[in-house]
């Protein structure tokens, strides 16, 4: 059944419009009048000379965990492909040489132009060896190809550049925040 | 049938047969949704996962009985879980314990999404367990995926190589025994067994010896759980990703029903589908890996005296050859389905007087095994005998000189047999239509690539006398391949617009196909009148 959204009951002040329009132009005048007392506040940014701070939880492009020696934490479950609204997860498993893991991904792809940026992997992962936390939203590419993230790609990143006090993109058992995020769930908090 | 009894389910009169298992009369009659992980319909009832449990009014009232040993008899009073609440706290007690040693190894388990446990757990299990974290087995990786208990007993492997074939997972078995059972009581061969007891029970083979039977993948199908696992399948796909189509065995006239599960354009198994009155659950090896011959060595296009030609252009050249020869001789096939051979009989009515249809194998007939296999690997072989087509393809050997062409259709006679094919090759134009690049299209003057089994809809006659259908799995390697009975009513000049119209053709020319249509035959076949009566009836 369709949800009717009933319209605004409008007064006659609103019905008179040009009062509206004033008090919208307030806001632009208002930022106008702080850019010109204080620059360091202009609301615009001069992109893509000026690149936007992109926080560390916005679900930005893929990469995926590591472990200790460096192979993928990922186990080929197909979790995330699975949730995966846009279909965009592309992952063929085989038997992993590891003797303490059975299956790992030979070929794991994503293909971020169908990808809508959800961050169902991500909450589907059992292991967490996807996360969307690489601060990169703004993705430039000359082809379609170029725009498949491949599992080198995914894995392309440095511990550097996550430190272990920044806010991490998602709490999981197995991420570098487990023993906050179990300890979180057991009392409730984050339920 | 027997005269039906009633039998009191949830306080509703049910009628159901005297005598069967009560958890079949549940499942079938009352449509009451009963779970089982040891009972298996065609297997000896076991009862040991009680599961099924139900109550039953006795003499000193309700008390808990399982429902796959119990049988109907008139009078049986039954509560289940729709009315009753101790039913299903009781059976949340069993899960809990089969539970208690089984790993969360879901993701990675190829038998997830159609685990029986997995789907029970979501009805009946607790979904918060009582134990502490370390209690039952723990995985410790390690040589062999060892896994020991609480208190570091060795308590077996996760990755144990049982066979050619087959892969046992100790850790996630739950001991219902239905692979010893299919091993002992259907293939006759007993090579699993469950060695030690209660919480120390594993399944097995013997010291030594490997299980190895032509039937032994079928002991994936009949695992609850994902502890026994084809190595064919093993990391391949996640199985909630497969669809399906449901097919016949086309490598054996028992016809054994199958379904193929694909995606992507690819065939990725074949599993067996159950028909009480044909396979029952099971399919042999051999049936269930021929889809990997599927997308190998295909003709997936023409090749005209030993050149490759597109399609169009094959189907031109043997239309020519087929125009300027003086007598054709026409080869039915029992690798095609009814519709196949009903357009080969149309081609020869309109070339009318100068051609002649020969039918037969020259593949060697080997022993039924009483279980999916008849021996004879000529699937529709019942097929051309209910279109009237005679054994004489030894006819066409000896006769070879007076022909000048030759067509041949799915049907591999050089492959079969060299050395009474080398006769043929006295016909100067050979026209093969194949799927694969096999024997005879080498020695094909025109050779025209068709679809391959899993690729037709259609009908094929098994040695029961049993019409089944086939249906069509988008897993062409070339999208303009045609089936069989398509390319052969092209060269007869007629255009069928479906199988449907092929399966019609055939209906006119064989009485025993009367009144018949893809719908009567349905998924589970339909049996074709005797001869006698269908010729007394006509």
């Amino acid at each position: 059944m369709a949800k009717v959204i009933p319209r605004p009951d409008l007064g006659v002040w609103e019905r008179l419009y040009i009062g509206e329009i004033v008090k919208g132009l307030m806001t632009t005048f208002g930022h106008a009048g702080k850019a010109l007392t204080n620059p360091a506040h202009f609301p615009t940014l001069q992109y893509p000379e000026q690149q936007p701070d992109i926080p560390r939880d916005y679900r930005s492009r893929h990469r995926l965990m590591k472990r200790a020696d460096g192979s993928p934490r990922c186990v080929a479950c197909y979790m995330c492909s699975t949730a995966c609204p846009a279909r965009c997860i592309n992952i063929v498993a085989e038997e992993s040489p590891d003797k303490h893991i059975e299956k790992r991904p030979v070929r794991f792809e994503i293909d971020l132009l169908l990808c809508v940026f959800c961050g169902y992997c991500v909450e589907a992962c059992p292991c967490d060896a996807i996360r969307m936390d690489t601060k990169q939203a703004i993705l430039v590419g000359g082809d379609r190809a170029s725009f498949v993230a491949d599992k080198a790609k995914l894995m392309d990143w440095e511990p550097k550049d996550y430190p272990a006090d920044d806010i991490q993109s998602q709490k999981a058992p197995g991420g570098t925040l487990n023993a906050k995020a179990l300890e979180e769930l057991r009392s409730g908090s984050d339920h | 049938m027997a005269d039906l009894i009633t039998i009191n389910v949830d306080g509703k009169d049910v009628q159901v047969p005297p005598k069967i298992q009560l958890i079949e009369a549940l499942r079938t009659y009352a449509k009451v949704d009963t779970p089982a992980f040891c009972y298996h319909p065609d297997l000896s009832v076991a009862g040991n996962c009680r599961v099924c449990l139900v109550e039953v009014a006795g003499p000193r009232g309700f008390a808990f009985g399982i429902a796959c040993h119990m049988q109907t008899a008139p009078g049986l009073t039954v509560k289940t879980q729709i009315s009753s609440d101790r039913v299903k706290w009781a059976r949340r007690g069993v899960m809990e314990s089969l539970l208690v040693n089984h790993p969360l190894d879901c993701p990675i388990c190829d038998k997830a999404g159609e685990c029986t446990l997995q789907e029970n757990y979501m009805n009946s299990g607790r979904h918060e367990s009582r134990l502490p974290d370390d209690a039952g087995k723990q995985y410790k990786g390690g040589a062999d995926h060892r896994f020991t208990d609480a208190k570091g007993n060795d308590r077996g492997g996760k990755k144990i190589d049982l066979g050619p074939t087959i892969l046992l997972d100790q850790e996630r078995c739950i001991v219902c025994s239905r692979c010893v059972r299919f091993m002992s009581e259907v293939a006759k061969e007993p090579q699993l067994a469950i060695a030690g007891r209660g919480d120390h029970a594993y399944i097995t083979t013997f010291p030594g010896k490997p299980l190895t039977h032509g039937y032994d993948l079928n002991v994936t199908d009949v695992c609850p759980v994902g502890a026994l696992t084809g190595k064919h399948f093993r990391f391949q796909q996640r199985v909630w990703n497969l669809k399906s189509v449901e097919s016949i065995d086309p490598s054996d006239a028992f016809g054994a029903n199958i379904t193929i599960e694909y995606n992507n354009g690819r065939v990725w198994r074949l599993m067996p589908r159950r028909n009480p009155a044909v396979n029952k659950s099971w399919i042999a090896n051999s049936t269930r890996l021929l889809y990997q011959q599927l997308a190998v060595n295909r003709l997936t296009d023409a090749r005209v005296a030993g050149v490759d030609a597109d399609l169009d252009a094959g189907v031109q050249a043997a239309k020519a050859a087929i125009a300027a020869a003086k007598k054709v001789a026409l080869v039915a096939s029992g690798h095609g389905t009814v519709e196949d051979n009903a357009a080969l009989l149309a081609l020869k009515d309109a070339l009318g007087d100068k051609s002649e249809v020969f039918s037969g194998s020259w593949l060697a007939v080997g022993k039924a095994d009483g279980i999916a296999l008849s021996g004879d690997p000529v699937a529709n072989r019942a097929g051309l005998a209910v279109l009237g087509l005679a054994d004489n393809l030894d006819q066409l050997a000896q006769r070879a000189g007076e022909f000048d062409a030759l067509v041949v259709f799915n049907h591999d006679l050089w492959g079969a047999d060299a050395a009474k094919a080398a006769k043929l090759e006295a016909i100067p134009a050979r026209v093969v239509l194949a799927a694969w690049n096999d024997a005879t299209v080498a020695k094909a003057t025109v050779a025209v690539g068709i679809r391959a089994w899993a690729e037709v809809r259609g009908t094929m006659v098994n040695s029961q006398g049993r019409i089944q259908l086939m249906h069509a799995c988008p897993v062409l390697p070339n999208p303009a391949l045609e089936p069989a009975w398509q390319v052969l009513a092209g060269f007869a000049g007629a255009v069928w617009a479906s199988e449907a119209q092929a399966f019609a053709a055939a209906q006119a020319r064989a009485a025993r196909l009367a009144g018949l249509s893809y719908r009567a035959i349905g998924p589970m076949g339909a049996v074709l009148p005797q001869p006698a009566l269908a010729a007394a009836g006509a």
